[in-house]
């Protein structure tokens, strides 16, 4: 069976070899007009007027429209909250779009873009989480609380109670290839739209809303992405509306990118968060409550913001049952890029508050946080310690009230300490740091629970479209979309394995809203999880219509015909699956199926904060030994050593590839990716030359990741798990072993916040000694 | 980009003549001015290359001093120094990246005093002479502040001379995006003192430390500098550090260089 095989991307060659073809590599038909926005120079104001005379008698420009010329005003936001596609009369933040230039070519379009006047009366910037909080610049009526039991009673009752803050700062998508769209005019007025786009539905919705046209006179196709990570999910809605206005009002193809520095200045990253908490705990770490006040920077459109801290939320709890906890959400406007979806979603920030909680707890109690944290986890399941069903074995559930009926963290965090060697090193580097004065190592060991579902629940349905040619070959589509992280060839695993044929009979084919309508982002991780079911059952039905085909010819049952080897079994007979293809067609036999699927048991109340939100919980466990320069600040990841939970792999290759991009994703987020605005809302860090992503030089000379070998207990496909943003949270360790080795160096709580780079690691270090 | 022209003159005499004309530029490995003129922010009409001269090429030993030709790039530096004075050679080594160190070269580096670049504390650190077309010019007399030289117009860096130290070395704290030095400090002991050149921290540019070398001259070892430190005042404060964490690295730069050259 082709499914679990650790198979190599599909596209593999074509990446490496640069045949790969990206949006910004197709050919246009001749005349193709290149498209570039001119953007706002301050982060708030009101736009009196504006000189357009330079740019319109700039090289090359064809027109230049503003939303003075649009005949109404043009939508680009997912959320039902409006973000005009240029601004009005005023503009929100440094990098809004104002007008938009059609040109001769890309270079022409950007020169010209540069060339307006503009007349702006300044106002007052929000730009801060505090002036926002002050300013009362908010998204929603008021903040969102979840609540189970009493947490104030809980910490005033308890033992022990400590309180903190801890700042952690967004991240830059950084996708290898930018923004870009591209649109082509067709017949009647329809349009066909080629876009960089994690969600090539909402691509078609927005464009046709723009078009005053029918979902059904736009098509959008979207082969791959260069790179997604959630920064793709509607930071392309722009483009690729762009595109479809200037190819109605020129008649012309039209194309556009966004340079490297227009990108990060244009685009919403990570939300960055502030999170206080106060906790009450015993002499050893059990903790009886938390109150957590998470304040989320949304900037100046709602966009995703709502279920991204609405995630954040969810995840306050990681894998430990708080039995009263308050979580309160402040979801902050201000003047700055609009925020948004990027790997985890909201999920990493929140799981960050709880991780640092532990630390703090554990630094408090004077005990290995591993073991504070292992003696918070959920209760292990029952039965797993022999069918106990007392009180004590009963299933617990979260702060929003969900049952977690599949943890498995005590199993998988045993396994990883015992290979990870986790004792020994600990100890080790508890001998190092007392010998060394200038470099401290420190080690820690923190765990991932990562819920599996969008949040909004009507979003968890996915289709599928798949053909058997009557050579026996296998055209397969699906809603999903490629952005480099394997989808494709799990699902191509998925078609293959059903028809019991060999992979290379599957022709993976591009997204296309043509043929499977009314799809979901590629997002929340899902992506396999839904379009692999989707495509099962579209191979079932097919398969089950060849079944009843050759049963009556040989005079058997249907459910006893199997698919294997490319072979068709049945009656003691093995027929080719060609061959039996060939006949059905023959036999005017339907080749032809969609495949449709909804996940079951999932509801959710997000307002009052109870349901069950999640199918089921991703599952990882992560060691990671740093070491530090405490006369520099500057940091090294020695070794990172990972346990993850992909359920049954239906890729093992391409899984283990997304925990360790995941992993190096998430520990460059807390160290060394740091964004900077200066006091007038410009982003300071808008190129790779300022902005510091983990190179493969930064990654752990050793990283050891392993599968947990275990099934998913939820009937997803094949039993797999999704992988997608899960282990972008395993790199929470970093910063943890971070914190311990600062720890090293005094007796105060080092209080890091995100990133650490070096400067924050000399100041914690300074702030410990003293 | 604006539109512009290129020459390759085969002599200072032909460089030093087309750069008469006020529209033309000096280009060495356009590591600096290629970015710069495709950001739009420098238009000369007519760019000379200094790549093609053969005597501002290459490495050359005169008893106590390397010559070093103004058009020689920095990996050539890095290999053909290493055996007569190895910290300017491990200094430029470490400069950017292959790309850079490949293309970029050391005339063109100086005439650019870069506040961040390495090789100004290099010169100033090993009281070098900038040798151009029509004089010879003292390091202390040549960085005027952040790219800021005592150049004159179309005068040319044929050579720069450094005088060989005793021991040397070049210790560098790399921005991690840039690998441009926050700080770096480079420290040279000579038979009548030590020098002790910072740069990347200041707003005026490279500069001596000359508290460090006074006490270093007396006692060449790190614990010399125990208690000595630069005032924040007047150090680089950007999106990569502020001044107080500058300040605190040309002590921590300071120290590591002087415990290498040991």
């Amino acid at each position: 069976m082709t499914v679990a095989k650790p198979l190599p991307h599909d596209s593999a060659a074509l990446h490496v070899t640069g045949q790969a073809r990206y949006v910004d590599d197709l050919p246009l038909p001749e005349g193709a007009v290149h498209l570039a926005f001119g953007t706002a120079p301050v982060a708030h104001g009101r736009l009196r007027s504006i000189d357009l005379t330079k740019v319109r008698a700039a090289d090359g420009v064809l027109a230049v429209i503003t939303a003075a010329d649009l005949d109404h005003e043009i939508d680009v936001s997912p959320s039902p909250s409006p973000e005009p596609l240029l601004a009005g009369d005023t503009v929100q933040y440094v990098g809004q779009p104002v007008f938009l230039v059609i040109a001769e070519s890309h270079l022409l379009a950007r020169r010209a873009a540069a060339l307006a006047d503009y007349d702006i009366e300044e106002l007052p910037a929000i730009l801060s989480i505090e002036e926002a909080m002050e300013a009362g610049s908010r998204f929603e009526e008021g903040p969102r609380i979840y609540t189970r039991g009493d947490a104030a009673e809980a910490i005033t009752t308890a033992p022990h109670s400590l309180t903190g803050s801890i700042e952690i700062g967004g991240q830059e998508h950084f996708y290898l290839e930018g923004q870009a769209a591209a649109a082509l005019p067709q017949e009647a007025g329809d349009m066909l739209v080629y876009s960089s786009s994690q969600h090539p539905t909402e691509i078609q919705h927005k464009v046709a809303h723009a078009l005053h046209l029918p979902m059904h006179a736009v098509r959008c196709e979207v082969r791959r992405m260069g790179g997604g990570f959630g920064g793709k999910e509607s930071q392309g809605n722009s483009l690729a509306i762009a595109c479809a206005l200037a190819a109605r009002l020129t008649g012309r193809p039209a194309t556009m990118r966004y340079d490297r520095d227009d990108d990060m200045t244009i685009t919403g990253k990570r939300h960055d968060f502030r999170i206080d908490y106060r906790v009450g705990f015993n002499g050893e770490g059990r903790i009886a409550g938390i109150e957590f006040l998470q304040l989320c920077r949304c900037g100046w459109s709602m966009d995703l913001s709502l279920p991204v801290a609405d995630r954040a939320m969810l995840h306050a709890d990681n894998a430990y049952f708080i039995p009263n906890m308050r979580v309160e959400s402040h979801r902050l406007k201000t003047n700055t890029q609009s925020a948004t979806a990027f790997r985890g979603f909201g999920g990493p920030q929140g799981m960050v508050g709880i991780e640092r909680v532990l630390d703090h707890v554990a630094h408090a109690v004077r005990r290995d946080p591993l073991d504070v944290r292992r003696a918070n986890y959920y209760r292990p399941l029952a039965g797993a310690s022999g069918g106990d069903i007392s009180e004590q074995a009963k299933t617990q559930t979260t702060h929003y009230h969900m049952p977690v009926e599949d943890f498995i963290l005590h199993e998988m965090t045993e396994r990883l300490v015992e290979t990870s060697d986790y004792r020994a090193r600990r100890a080790a580097v508890a001998e190092w740091n007392a010998r060394n004065d200038v470099l401290k190592k420190g080690i820690a060991l923190t765990p991932v629970k990562f819920g599996i579902s969008f949040t909004l629940t009507h979003l968890n349905q996915a289709g599928a479209l798949v053909h058997v040619y009557q050579d026996g070959s296998i055209h397969m589509n699906h809603g999903g979309t490629e952005m480099g992280q394997g989808l494709f060839q799990k699902v191509a695993q998925v078609a293959a394995s059903r028809f019991g044929i060999g992979i290379e009979r599957v022709k993976i084919t591009a997204t296309d809203t043509g043929k499977v309508p009314n799809t979901s982002a590629t997002a929340a991780s899902s992506g396999s999880d839904l379009n692999g079911m989707a495509v099962q059952a579209a191979c079932d039905t097919i398969r089950e219509r060849l079944a009843v085909f050759v049963a009556e010819r040989a005079q058997a049952r249907p459910e006893e015909v199997r698919f294997e080897g490319g072979k068709v079994l049945v009656g003691g007979e093995a027929l080719s699956f060609d061959e039996v293809v060939r006949d059905a067609y023959m036999a005017r036999v339907s080749l032809s199926s969609t495949g449709f699927y909804a996940t079951p048991k999932i509801v959710w109340d997000r307002i009052k904060g109870e349901g069950r939100p999640f199918f089921y919980f991703a599952y990882g466990v992560a060691v990671t030994e740093v070491a530090i320069d405490t006369l520099t600040g500057e940091n090294r990841i020695l070794r990172t050593d990972i346990l993850h939970d992909c359920g049954a792999s239906l890729n093992p290759a391409l899984d283990i590839g997304q925990i360790e991009g995941g992993y190096v994703q998430g520990a460059g987020w807390l160290t060394t990716e740091e964004l900077v605005w200066d006091g007038k809302g410009r982003l300071r860090t808008h190129a790779p030359s300022t902005y510091k992503i983990p190179a493969c030089s930064d990654r752990p000379d050793i990283l050891n990741v392993a599968l947990w070998d275990g099934a998913n207990r939820e009937e997803t496909v094949y039993r797999s798990k999704a992988v997608g943003e899960p282990p972008l949270m395993l790199g929470i360790s970093a910063l943890m072993a971070l914190s311990d080795a600062v720890a090293s160096c005094g007796k105060a709580y080092p209080d890091l916040d995100a990133p650490a780079t070096a400067e924050q690691v000399l100041r914690a270090v300074e702030r410990v000694c003293t | 980009m604006y539109d512009f022209n290129v020459a390759r003159p085969g002599s200072i005499d032909e460089a030093v003549k087309l750069l008469s004309d006020e529209d033309a530029q000096a280009l060495g490995g356009g590591q600096t001015l290629i970015p710069t003129m495709k950001q739009r922010l420098a238009a000369p009409e007519l760019l000379v290359s200094l790549t093609n001269i053969p005597e501002m090429q290459g490495v050359c030993r005169d008893g106590d001093t390397l010559s070093i030709g103004g058009a020689t790039p920095h990996a050539v530096v890095a290999r053909d120094a290493a055996a007569h004075f190895p910290g300017l050679a491990a200094l430029a080594g470490q400069i950017g990246d292959p790309a850079v160190r490949n293309r970029g070269t050391l005339g063109g580096s100086l005439a650019n005093n870069d506040p961040s670049a390495c090789y100004p504390a290099a010169a100033l650190g090993t009281g070098a002479t900038i040798v151009t077309n029509t004089r010879r010019i003292a390091s202390e007399d040549f960085f005027q502040g952040m790219f800021d030289t005592a150049l004159d117009e179309g005068e040319i860096i044929v050579s720069v001379d450094f005088p060989i130290a005793e021991v040397s070395a070049y210790a560098k704290f790399a921005q991690p995006a840039s690998r441009f030095a926050l700080v770096g400090a480079f420290v040279a002991r000579y038979a009548d003192g030590v020098r002790v050149a910072i740069t990347g921290a200041s707003e005026t540019g490279v500069f001596r430390w000359t508290e460090a070398e006074e006490a270093l001259s007396q006692d060449f070892s790190h614990e010399a500098l125990d208690g000595l430190s630069v005032d924040s005042d007047g150090m680089i404060g950007d999106i990569h550090g502020a001044p107080t964490y500058r300040a605190h690295l040309v002590s921590v730069m300071t120290r590591r260089a002087v415990a290498a050259a040991i």
